[in-house]
């Protein structure tokens, strides 16, 4: 764990709360996953990242139907819950607590890029087992979506996809993405391919939430269905 | 002589006297000033950090005595008082630059590097069973294109300044500072500065050898030192030589 008194402890871990420790032995049957389908696009005035809102037991059962998987961490930026709620959930509260930390000792915030590694590090370094989020912000740079893999792997991208829905959803995007396109386009186009994926994949459906993240901040709206989305 | 009631404040480093000072930081303090000075000048260019490292004996390997340290690519330390608790500060700075690259995959701003060993003096003042570190450090370097210079003393304070001097002789050169600096200087012109400053209180002058000076240009963002041929020539030119 972090040790306050040496400062130069692990760089892998969060200064605050600990690494969740070894899985071995969970009961994989009864551990609530998203299944899910979470659509990060980059454009020059904003990021969209649109999910849906299933969380299924054993691939088999729907156990709720309106979840979040998109929430803010930082002043302007999100990340999606993909994979296991509980481990998502806890790296999602991980992250926050690091990246005011961060701020409020620094004067400000966190780069997008410096937040993903730090995500990364800590997927790599614990086991959230089986976490595939999209971290999504905007920076002095501009707009940035990445996605982290479990095993800290950090990967940028204009437009990413994860969760069980990818392959439908990537299909959707593909060849439609436009570097140029506005936020409103941005939007659209996300929503569609989670609806896509909705229609296609088991373990996504029940609606869409979205998350608009600009240079002022983060907006997170939910819909029942796709077409009130749009 | 002092008093056997001052002495009893005195012994324990986390023991206050009665009218709230710790004297041991304040030895400490007494310790940086029986070093030979160092300065450090912000310019627009960039930041310019010299020491006066004169030999005690023509015999010694000058490289030996090391006064300018390299923390990051990006930063520098200038130190002035025990070199030996300065090594030590300088290796938590090296560590904690690295560290922050691997974390954020960024460098350490020069604040965030500069409070992370404030932090750290800080504990040696609170602890029983330890001395407090007899050193203080200019740390200078480039954060978001940006010039900083900051100065670390043995209570664990972080300042910031334009310019500054540490180490013997402190007040004198501060003062020279305080009337030569200029805020639109360029880097050449902080160099000439920080030489100067460093002469003001040597009365034989100063000699290319007994001189450790480096800056971190805006530009590069890159530490550099000074090789010895062109200190050697700036002091020359400024007529800041001695008489070898």
């Amino acid at each position: 764990m972090y040790d306050p008194e040496n400062r130069l402890t692990d760089a892998y871990e969060p200064e605050v709360g600990n690494l969740p420790n070894e899985d071995g032995g969970r009961d994989e049957e009864n551990v609530v996953k998203t299944g899910t389908t979470t659509v990060g696009i980059s454009t020059e005035n904003g990021v969209i990242i649109a999910t849906d809102r299933r969380a299924s037991l054993g691939g088999r059962f729907v156990s709720n139907k309106q979840v979040q998987k998109v929430e803010q961490i930082h002043p302007t930026a999100a990340m999606t819950l993909v994979g296991s709620v509980g481990g998502a959930q806890s790296f999602i509260r991980s992250l926050r607590a690091e990246a005011d930390l961060y701020e409020v000792r620094r004067d400000e915030p966190l780069s997008i890029h410096a937040l993903a590694t730090l995500a990364g590090n800590f997927a790599r370094g614990g086991p959230y087992f089986a976490i595939n989020p999209i971290v999504g912000g905007v920076d002095e740079d501009g707009s940035h979506v990445y996605s982290v893999d479990p095993a800290g792997g950090v990967l940028e991208d204009d437009y990413t996809v994860t969760g069980s829905g990818t392959m439908v959803a990537t299909g959707t995007i593909e060849g439609q993405y436009d570097p140029e396109m506005s936020l409103g386009e941005a939007r659209d186009l996300a929503i569609r391919a989670v609806n896509a994926a909705a229609e296609r994949d088991t373990g996504s459906g029940n609606g869409v939430v979205l998350a608009e993240i600009t240079d002022e901040g983060v907006e997170i709206d939910a819909f029942d269905d796709y077409e009130t989305a749009e | 002589m002092q008093g056997n009631e001052q002495q009893a404040y005195d012994r324990g480093i986390t023991i206050f006297s009665p009218d709230g000072r710790l004297y041991q930081v304040e030895y400490a303090r007494e310790a940086v000033k029986r070093g030979t000075a160092s300065v450090g000048v912000r310019t627009e260019d960039g930041v310019v950090i010299a020491a006066d490292r004169h030999a005690r004996s023509p015999l010694i390997e000058r490289d030996s005595i090391e006064k300018i340290h390299e923390i990051d690519s990006h930063v520098g330390v200038a130190s002035a008082g025990h070199v030996a608790d300065a090594r030590q500060l300088i290796d938590v700075a090296r560590r904690q630059a690295q560290v922050n690259r691997l974390r954020y995959d960024e460098p350490a701003s020069v604040e965030s590097l500069t409070k992370e060993i404030t932090d750290y003096i800080q504990q040696y003042t609170q602890t029983g069973g330890a001395r407090p570190f007899g050193v203080a450090l200019l740390v200078a370097g480039i954060e978001d294109g940006e010039p900083r210079l900051f100065e670390t003393d043995p209570s664990g304070t972080p300042y910031e300044w334009q310019a500054v001097a540490i180490g013997g002789s402190r007040e004198d050169i501060q003062t020279f500072l305080e009337d030569e600096y200029a805020e639109e200087m360029d880097l050449e012109a902080g160099i000439e500065l920080a030489l100067r400053a460093l002469a003001s209180v040597n009365e034989d002058g100063l000699d290319a050898t007994g001189v450790d000076i480096a800056t971190i240009d805006v530009e590069s963002e890159q530490f550099e030192k000074l090789a010895e041929d062109d200190i050697a020539e700036r002091l020359e030119e400024f007529e800041l030589g001695g008489e070898n």
